[in-house]
Order: C-alpha cells, then structure tokens, then sequence
C-alpha cells in the first residue's frame, strides 16, 4: 500500500480509489486524455477511446456511465483509461477489490491477451491471493 | 439531430433576435437615428430648473434641458435638446412656461396654440415664463388672510392672550399685594376691527400686536420693581413675559413683511406682463412669512393652558 | 480575562475562515479566467459542456420561470399602478414599475432562483467528486477538471442568468404597457419616452454586469463550496449548506452595491 502511494509519475494505475468520472459515459471517461491532454479534437479523441474498448472486447459498454455498469465493465473501463495514458508502467492495484464478480486472474489474463501492449502490466496484490494467480496459470 | 443542442440553440437565437430587437428599439427611442433640435431658454429665474428637467408638450415629453447657465449680461440661458420628429411641435408662437407643482419635479410646459405657425429654427431663443401669476396670487393673498385671522382670533379682547395677561396680573398681585397696578394697563385692550380688505387688516394686526408688546414690556419692568426676591413664581412670571415679547415681535414682524408683500404683489398683479418681478422670490417670501405667523399660532396655542379649542385653523 | 482571550481568538479565526474562503475564491476566479484566455481552451468539447449546461440551466426551466415572471411582473405592476392612481401620481407609475421591476426586481429572483435549483446541484455535485476521489483520478490522469468540469458551468451560469433576466425583463416591459395603456398603440409613443429616459447607456451596462455577477456568484461560490468539502460523506451536506448561505450573501450584496451605485 505504502509503496503504490509513492510510485512515480509515469506509471498509470487502475485502482478502488481511482473511480470514473460518475455522470460521464465509459467513452466520455476515456476520451477525456486525448481530449485534454494531447487536445485532439472531440471526434478523434472519441474514436481513439472507442478503438480502446474494441480492443479490449467490450465495445458495447461504450455509452454506459459508471451506475448502470458490473464491477468488470467499470475495470475494463478504467484498465482503458489508463492504457490510453500510454504511460511505460501500468499498475493494477489489488484487483480483487474491484473485480469481485469474476475469476480476476484469469479475466485480467484475458484482457492482457487482446491489449497487445508493450511494455508489463503489473498486479500488487495481497500475498493470500498467491494461489489464484497460480491457478489461472496452470489451467492456461 | 441532437434534441438538446436545438433546444439550446432555438433558445440562444430567440434571446439575440429579442436583444438585438430591444437595441434597436432604445436606440430608437433614445433618438439615436434622428437629428437632435436644441433651443435656448432666456429667464429671469433658474430657480427650479436643472439639467434634465423635462420639457412637455400636452404632457408628453418631448425634451429635456441639457445645460443651464449665465450670459454676459447676467441673464439666464436654459439649453434644451428635441428629437428631430418632435421639432414639429415648437412653433413661432409656442410659448414655453416653467411649472412647478407641489408635488413633483419641475417641467418646462410648451404650449403651441398654432401648429400652422411657421416652426422654430434649430438654436433658437426663447422666453421662458414662470406659471400664470394672475392665477396665483389670489391663492397666496387667501393663504394670509386665513393665517392672520388666527392671529387675530388669539389676540382678541377676551381671547386667550388677554386671558393670560389678567392671569399673570393676578398671580403678581397675589404676591407683591398691588392689585390696580397692572390694571391700567390692561384696562382698555384694543378691540379687533373689523376689516375689509386684508391689508388694513394686517396693518391694523401688527398696531394691535406692537401696543400689546410695549404693554407686556412694560408689565415686565414694573414687575421687576416691585418684587424684591427675583424667586418663586415671580420668576417664572417674569420668563413667560419674556417670551411673549419675544413672540410678539416675531408675529409683529413677519405680519408687517406679509403686508408689504402683499401691498408689492397688488402693484405686481398690476404689470405682470412686463415680466420683470420675480414671482418665485415673492412666494417664497409670502410663504416664509406664512409658516412664520403659523408657527406662532401654534407655539401661543401650545403656551396657554386655558386654550379651550387647541383646533388652529391652517389653510 | 480568559473567556476575553477566547473570543478574540475565536472571532480571529473567523476573520481568518472568511479571508481563505475569499482568496480562494478569487484564486479559482484568476484561474478560469486564465483558461478562457488560452485558445485550446476553445474546443468543441467545451463548448458541448456549455450547451449541456445552459440546457439544464436556463432552457429546461424555461417555461416555468416565464410563467412565474407573468405572475410576479403583473402583480408587481397592478399594485404600483392602483397605488400611483390613488396618490394622483400615474405619470410616475410606468418609470416606477421599469425601475422596480426590470432593473431590481426580476434579475434578483432570477439569481435566487437560479441559485436554488443550479447552485445547489452544482455545489452537491462538486462535493460528491471530491469526496468520491473523481476529482483525484482525473488529477492522476493529468486531466484538469476545470476546462470540462468547472468552466462551463461558470459560462453556463452567467450566460443563463444575463439571458434569463433579459428575457424576463422584455416580458415585464411588455405586461407594463399592456396593463398600463391596454391593447392598443396609443401608449407607444410615451411608453418609448420612458423607457427612453430610463436605460441610457450606464443603466444598461450596470444591468448586465450586476446580472453576469449575479451568474458568476451562483456558480462560482458553489464550486468552491464544494471543493473545499472534506472527504467524508456525512460532510456533503455541510457543504451545501455553507456554500448556499455565502451564495445568497453574496446576491443580497451585490444588489445593495448596485442600488448604492445607482441612488446614492
């Protein structure tokens, strides 16, 4: 916990305390960094965002805002999110606590398949949790 | 279609039409879009008359005075401005009034009996009458009278401040044990004439009230000579003297200025067309003089403690 | 001698409170107005949170308020109009009913109103962010929230206002002359001359600025209201509250400077 607290500028991090953006959609969410940051204009921005959600399978929850979505849409949104910040680490922090509904080790597997990124994506997660990441490996 | 952005924008249009119509319309009214006509107004008196005064044509505005200020010769020179579509209404023989009413601001009043008339040039002066006097001075002279009448409904023989000059006396006498001392001098009180015209009335007023006052001094003096100890009730005898005197000059001279005006505004009514007097120096005057007499009437009134009917008639 | 310390302490304190609310204010004041200054500023995408806000600001309750101005603006004017008949003063009366209506009246129910129904959502709304952490995750993607968040609504506020109160202004003018003269034109040409004498050109920049301030308070002091809400959720109504009762200081404030300005 300590140590995510203090990690450096150019990581992005998918994390319990990082929510959406409650009365924006998933695309609006995500469209924000090329809106703002790079100052794309709103149709490129939106067309990046949803090119994001295509690639991680989940196109559909493009117009959804965070209330109406299941724990992992809103982690795929916020995974999104942070992918598009194109930033050299991505941390995913304690993934359980977002991703109560389903198998999270081998969701999250599923999504790093399909994202097809440079660089590691990594998960701090309690050390109890050990032996469903193993799982997940085994049965790959 | 975006619902919510044609909502917004139907709305943003309909606001700038309506503002942009509103401009428009102030502009317009505001005579941007027309020439404006000015006129110089020569008085006698600015009295009253300020940038800004409106100047109404059947009670309608049609102008206003923008600068008002002194000639060479000391006269009084009002700059007013029009609309180019009210010049129509200032002809030859318009003639402009300066109205003051009670209530109110002052307004220059236009008064065209011929809209036939050629029209005035642009920059044009004109005279610039005070309102009617005829009219007025009747009502001021009614005004006096009814004050006087009060007075002189006080001061009468067996009036209030006859009554309390015999109440005195009896309280000096009481003390110093002298009754007929001051019985001589109250003995005869001048009657009330009756009068019939308003200046002797007056004249006849402020004699009354000039007898009484040398009569109260001299009960003041004697007063004083007969008490040895200036205490007690001889004292506070002595300070209600002292103020009647006082009060009795005050009746006696602002009834003589009431009678001077009024023998002025005789000769005044006489020449009004020559227009040289200055009508709004005179009422003042006349009503100074007015509020002057009033305010004795009541003080009197509140004096004497065995006023009956504290009703003073005011007009 | 101690309870005399304690106060003077306490009343420190609240002079203290009141001055960081203030420059904090006008520091988030100097910030937006820093922003509308840079061109990338002017994007579409703001420019969409500003439609949106206006749309939720003015257009919605569009109707509602013009109802509720006919009722208030004809009331308004009955009552003067039968008073200045009583007194014999009915050349005063339409000048009257402009002034009261038109420049004092209806751009302060407007800022009231507005402020009830935006202010309030607004300052809920910021609060809500900040302590669900969005504001935080918006500053972890590097996204500053004002240029989308908090901009617009300041825009929206002032455009709303400004739009609103000229609206209801138009409107009260209209109902003037209708009850005044009746449907008929022989009114047009003094009504012009009143309203001519009126709104010269200080009146009618003093109404906009005092209806663009009345704008800016009740979106601005909402805003901050909410920022400064500490992250508890129990704390959010603390928030509102504290954040309308300054906002309603504020309009009262401006209309007193504005009256001052105008009549003293």
């Amino acid at each position: 916990m300590a140590a995510i607290a203090v990690l450096p500028e150019d990581v992005a991090r998918v994390a319990l305390d990082l929510p959406l953006r409650a009365n924006l959609s998933a695309l609006e969410n995500i469209a924000l960094i090329p809106l703002y940051q790079r100052h794309y204009n709103a149709a490129e921005s939106a067309r990046q965002a949803q090119a994001m959600l295509d690639q991680l399978g989940h196109a559909g929850i493009a117009l959804l805002r965070d209330p109406d979505m299941t724990p992992a849409q809103r982690f795929v949104t916020k995974l999104a999110r942070a992918l598009i910040l194109k930033r050299p680490r991505l941390v995913i922090d304690r993934p359980g606590a977002m991703l109560y509904d389903v198998p999270y080790p081998a969701f999250i597997g599923q999504l790093a398949a399909r994202a097809e990124m440079t660089g590691t994506w990594e998960i701090y997660d309690f050390s109890w949790n050990q032996v469903l990441y193993n799982q997940a490996l085994d049965s790959e | 279609m975006n619902k919510l952005h044609f909502k917004v924008g139907l709305f943003a249009v309909a606001s700038l039409l309506l503002a942009g119509a509103f401009v428009v319309y102030l502009l317009h009214a505001r005579g941007f879009f027309e020439d404006t006509f000015h006129l110089q107004l020569a008085a006698a008196s600015a009295d009253g008359v300020a940038a800004g005064v409106p100047v109404v044509f059947s009670g309608i505005e049609i102008g206003r005075v923008t600068t008002l200020g002194l000639n060479e010769e000391g006269g009084i020179v009002i700059r007013a401005e029009f609309m180019g579509r009210n010049a129509k209404w200032l002809r030859e023989n318009s003639t402009f009034t300066l109205d003051k009413p009670i209530v109110g601001g002052a307004k220059i009043r236009v008064d065209s009996p011929d809209l036939d008339a050629p029209a005035l040039p642009d920059d044009a002066t004109v005279l610039l009458l005070t309102a009617d006097i005829s009219k007025e001075l009747p009502v001021l002279v009614e005004r006096v009278k009814a004050v006087l009448d009060n007075v002189e409904y006080l001061t009468r023989k067996d009036g209030e401040i006859n009554a309390t000059l015999a109440n005195v006396k009896t309280v000096t006498g009481r003390m110093t044990g002298e009754y007929g001392m001051l019985e001589s001098i109250l003995g005869s009180p001048e009657k009330a004439r009756a009068v019939t015209d308003s200046l002797d009335k007056t004249r006849a007023l402020i004699g009354k009230l000039d007898g009484l006052a040398v009569k109260v001094d001299g009960m003041a003096g004697k007063t004083d000579q007969w008490l040895f100890a200036p205490d007690g009730v001889a004292e506070q005898t002595r300070e209600s003297l002292a103020q009647i005197r006082l009060m009795l000059n005050d009746a006696q001279s602002s009834l003589k200025k009431a009678d001077a005006l009024m023998t002025n505004a005789v000769e005044i009514s006489a020449d009004v067309k020559e227009g040289t007097q200055d009508i709004a120096a005179l009422r003042a005057e006349i009503d100074d003089a007015v509020s002057k007499a009033n305010a004795l009437v009541n003080k009197i009134n509140k004096m004497w403690p065995f006023a009956r009917d504290p009703e003073v008639k005011l007009p | 001698m101690n309870f005399l310390a304690t106060s003077i302490e306490s009343l420190g304190a609240k002079v203290t409170g009141w001055f960081t609310v203030g420059y904090g204010m006008f520091a988030f004041l100097a910030t937006a107005g820093l922003l509308l200054l840079d061109r990338t500023t002017w994007n579409r995408a703001t420019f969409d949170v500003v439609v949106k806000q206006v749309y939720f600001t003015a257009v919605q309750i569009l109707h509602v308020f013009m109802g509720y101005v006919l009722v208030i603006s004809w009331l308004i004017i009955t009552i003067i109009l039968s008073t200045a008949r009583d007194f014999g003063l009915t050349a005063f009366a339409s000048e009257m009913t402009i002034r009261v209506l038109v420049l004092e009246l209806l751009p302060f129910l407007t800022a009231l109103l507005i402020a009830l129904r935006s202010g309030s959502a607004i300052n809920t709304e910021v609060a809500l962010m900040q302590v669900n952490n969005e504001l935080d995750a918006l500053a972890h993607c590097k996204v500053p929230p004002m240029q989308f968040e908090f901009l617009p609504r300041l825009i929206g506020g002032v455009v709303s206002v400004v739009t609103l109160a000229g609206l209801a202004g138009l409107l009260a003018l209209l109902m003037g002359y209708l009850t005044i003269y009746g449907v008929s034109t022989a009114g047009f040409e003094p009504y012009t001359q009143t309203i001519a004498k009126i709104f010269d050109f200080t009146i009618m920049a003093g109404l906009i600025v005092k209806c663009a301030l009345f704008g800016l308070a009740v979106t601005l002091i909402p805003v901050t209201a909410g920022l400064e809400t500490p992250k508890k959720l129990f704390m959010v109504p603390v928030s509102v509250l504290r954040g309308m009762m300054r906002v309603f200081f504020a309009i009262v404030t401006i209309e007193v400077v504005s009256l001052a300005l105008k009549y003293i």
